[in-house]
């Protein structure tokens, strides 16, 4: 798919996509380039329609498009609206019916452009399984928050925090069971659409063995390279034949574009769409040359970007564990519930935070330097991690931070987050109450006890948490309040809402005062 | 989440930019296409509309130009709208092609919903009324007769 997308690309100099809408209503498609002229482009919707170019006025952004301007003068670009007036008389200049320009495609040709295209995304993207297979992985923590997003950039800048977390057992448990993996695929309502309408992909889909395979793909570059290589091949075989081509176009027709719809509509919206935040920020997985940078041990610079807002606001525990314990949260927090019908990693987290009794362990495990230590040295993966980004150690052992972590800032934050999906409230409100249902409670048990692993010999002593904020959030959030205010959010209560909701992220807070937050 | 979104005023400028979105691809119902004329006019206050008068009218066949100016009262405050082609129409004046709000429920009563593609629709339906579909219309104003004012120009245009 990320080939698709570059292969439009450059042909975007060369060709785009034009909509024109006739007075009585007809719609039609052109494909011409920005630097023909007006008349040329007349000329060639004068092949697409009954008005000959010299009756022809065309309108674009309110403006009467002249003859001798270029297309590019008024600033179209793809896809976008051209209107088009016949002229009550033969009145506006005459214009030279020239043959169509070279520059011009016929609307044919421009079809028969773009299945070629399309078919070069769907050779070079066929191995959509590959992605799915990382994207099942890095779903769970990547999908829900904003701040998510940021940790996945950052394991895929760090290909060894990817491998590392790919190699954690937990990580592959989850992976290797079926039924987990099913669930959070079946969690989108598109990729849902598109396995029901191709059975065969179902199957692709439930079995363990290709999603083990294409795992192991994305921790092994060798591997993925290999794949690659093997899969293009195999695609340029298929295309020789004859009924290869048409067979080739079938899928990409079947699969590669709902998978692509499905993957894209969420548009900027990650939280409501999972698999767009993958493919928005796992870039192409299925594109050979990027992935190969992005598990390229070449590049695998320890990651020395500081989150950009790591303790703004407490995201609480989420964040936290985004920020610091990136690897420890894939293990706890993201991949142990990601199978709950609930489309995004929101609310796998929420439902995490939601268990007061995780809350209390977050607050103790927090509030003592030494338990973190501890638990560092307990878990060997951990501890890996740790080494190989010295950063993260430093992290966890400055009590500043600390400290900020187990403000009661975080706590608020964990409640707003708890308001904002109170359907989750049946879910699963206390500890014992995991068995809700065959699978999620299986899943919530999964859950807890890599929970539990992780904390283990903490005891879970309990701890009163202080819930009062010591610090209002107007002052809490007063960059961001006036940042809004400048974009011109003048409802200071409404913005607290939403940033508070969004853990003092600014963008994330406007995508959700614009009610784009999703459904 | 969503519904607390819906009480949220949306910021001028994240208004603009979504009509001007909707402008550019002819998003909506599609009769109207509008867009600034300056990309580079932060404040998107000129606007340029165009209409093509509706069939059965005296205007059928003419292409109308109009500007728009938002201030930055919009959309609490109308646009300033104004025809840059001649056109004789009960709710324009003659003098400056202006649209009078007072003649023009529209403006008069403004929502902030309403948005400019909603005006140039009812301008287009106003010519169709029978007050004005009959009106003797001078010759074809030039289109371009009015000298834009420099940069800042949106045009619409309503088929």
């Amino acid at each position: 798919m990320g080939v698709e997308g570059e292969s439009t690309q450059t042909v975007v100099d060369a060709e785009i996509n034009l909509n024109i809408r006739c007075s009585n209503g007809n719609k039609f498609s052109v494909r011409a380039t920005l630097r023909s002229t007006v008349v040329d482009f007349k000329d060639l919707l004068a092949l697409n329609c009954d008005v000959p170019a010299n009756q022809q006025r065309l309108i674009y952004k309110g403006r009467i498009l002249k003859d001798d301007q270029t297309l590019d003068s008024y600033g179209l670009q793809a896809d976008h609206t051209i209107h088009m007036v016949r002229g009550a008389a033969p009145t506006p200049p005459p214009t030279a019916s020239a043959p169509g320009a070279g520059t011009v495609n016929t609307p044919s040709q421009g079809a028969g452009a773009n299945e070629g295209i399309g078919l070069g995304g769907a050779g070079s993207g066929a191995p959509v399984f590959p992605g799915l297979g990382l994207g099942g992985a890095t779903n769970p923590f990547g999908s829900g928050f904003p701040e998510f997003e940021q940790v996945q950039q950052q394991l895929s800048q760090n290909p060894n925090m990817m491998r590392e977390m790919m190699n954690m057992p937990s990580v592959q448990n989850i992976l290797n069971n079926p039924e987990i993996m099913r669930s959070m695929i079946m969690s989108n309502p598109q990729m849902r659409e598109i396995i029901d309408r191709n059975p065969e992909l179902a199957h692709i889909l439930n079995d363990p063995a290709i999603l083990r395979q294409t795992l192991e793909a994305a921790r092994n570059p060798e591997l993925m390279r290999e794949m690659m290589r093997n899969t293009d091949r195999a695609m340029s075989n298929i295309e020789s034949s004859p009924e290869g081509f048409n067979m080739l176009r079938r899928m990409y027709e079947n699969v590669q574009e709902p998978f692509l719809n499905a993957t894209t509509t969420g548009g900027n919206d990650s939280g409501a769409n999972p698999f767009a935040a993958l493919l928005g920020n796992q870039g192409a997985v299925n594109n050979p040359p990027s992935t190969g940078s992005e598990t390229n041990p070449g590049s695998a610079a320890p990651n020395s970007n500081p989150l950009p807002n790591p303790w703004g606001g407490a995201a609480g525990g989420a964040q936290t564990n985004a920020g610091t314990r990136a690897p420890n949260v894939s293990g706890l927090g993201g991949p142990g519930l990601p199978g709950l019908d609930r489309p995004g990693g929101m609310a796998d987290m929420s439902q995490l935070m939601q268990n007061p009794a995780i809350s209390q362990m977050m607050q103790s495990l927090l509030s003592n330097p030494q338990y973190m230590d501890q638990i560092v040295n307990q878990n060997p993966q951990l501890r890996s991690m740790f080494d190989a980004n010295p950063q993260l150690r430093e992290m966890m052992q400055n009590p500043e931070i600390l400290r900020q972590l187990t403000s009661p800032q975080m706590m608020q934050q964990m409640m707003s987050l708890q308001q904002l999906l109170p359907q989750l409230n049946q879910q699963q409100s206390t500890l014992g109450n995991t068995q809700t249902g065959a699978t999620t409670g299986a899943q919530n048990n999964m859950g807890l006890d890599l929970l539990m692993n992780m904390f283990g010999g903490l005891g879970g002593g309990g701890l009163a948490v202080p819930n009062e904020p010591d610090v209002p959030p107007e002052q809490l959030y007063a960059t961001q309040l006036s940042q809004l205010q400048e974009m011109g959010f003048f409802d200071t209560q409404e913005n607290i809402r939403a940033l508070r909701a969004t853990q003092g992220n600014v963008h994330a807070a406007v995508e959700r005062l614009l009610g784009n937050f999703g459904p | 989440m969503g519904s607390e979104g819906s009480t949220v005023i949306v910021p001028r400028s994240f208004r603009l930019l979504e009509e001007l979105e909707r402008g550019e691809k002819g998003i909506g119902d599609g009769t109207v296409s509008y867009g600034m004329d300056d990309a580079d006019d932060v404040y998107m206050q000129s606007w340029t509309g165009t209409i093509i008068g509706p069939p059965n009218t005296v205007h059928e066949g003419r292409i109308y130009q109009l500007k728009l100016f938002c201030s930055h009262e919009y959309p609490e405050k109308p646009p300033n709208v104004k025809f840059q082609s001649r056109i004789n129409m009960s709710c324009v004046n003659q003098e400056t092609g202006v649209v009078e709000p007072s003649l023009f429920p529209m403006l008069a009563d403004w929502h902030r919903d309403y948005t400019m593609e909603n005006i140039l629709t009812q301008l287009k339906k106003e010519m169709t009324s029978p007050q004005n579909r009959k009106l003797t219309q001078p010759p074809e104003g030039n289109d371009e007769g009015r000298v834009d004012p420099k940069g800042l120009v949106l045009r619409c245009c309503i088929m």
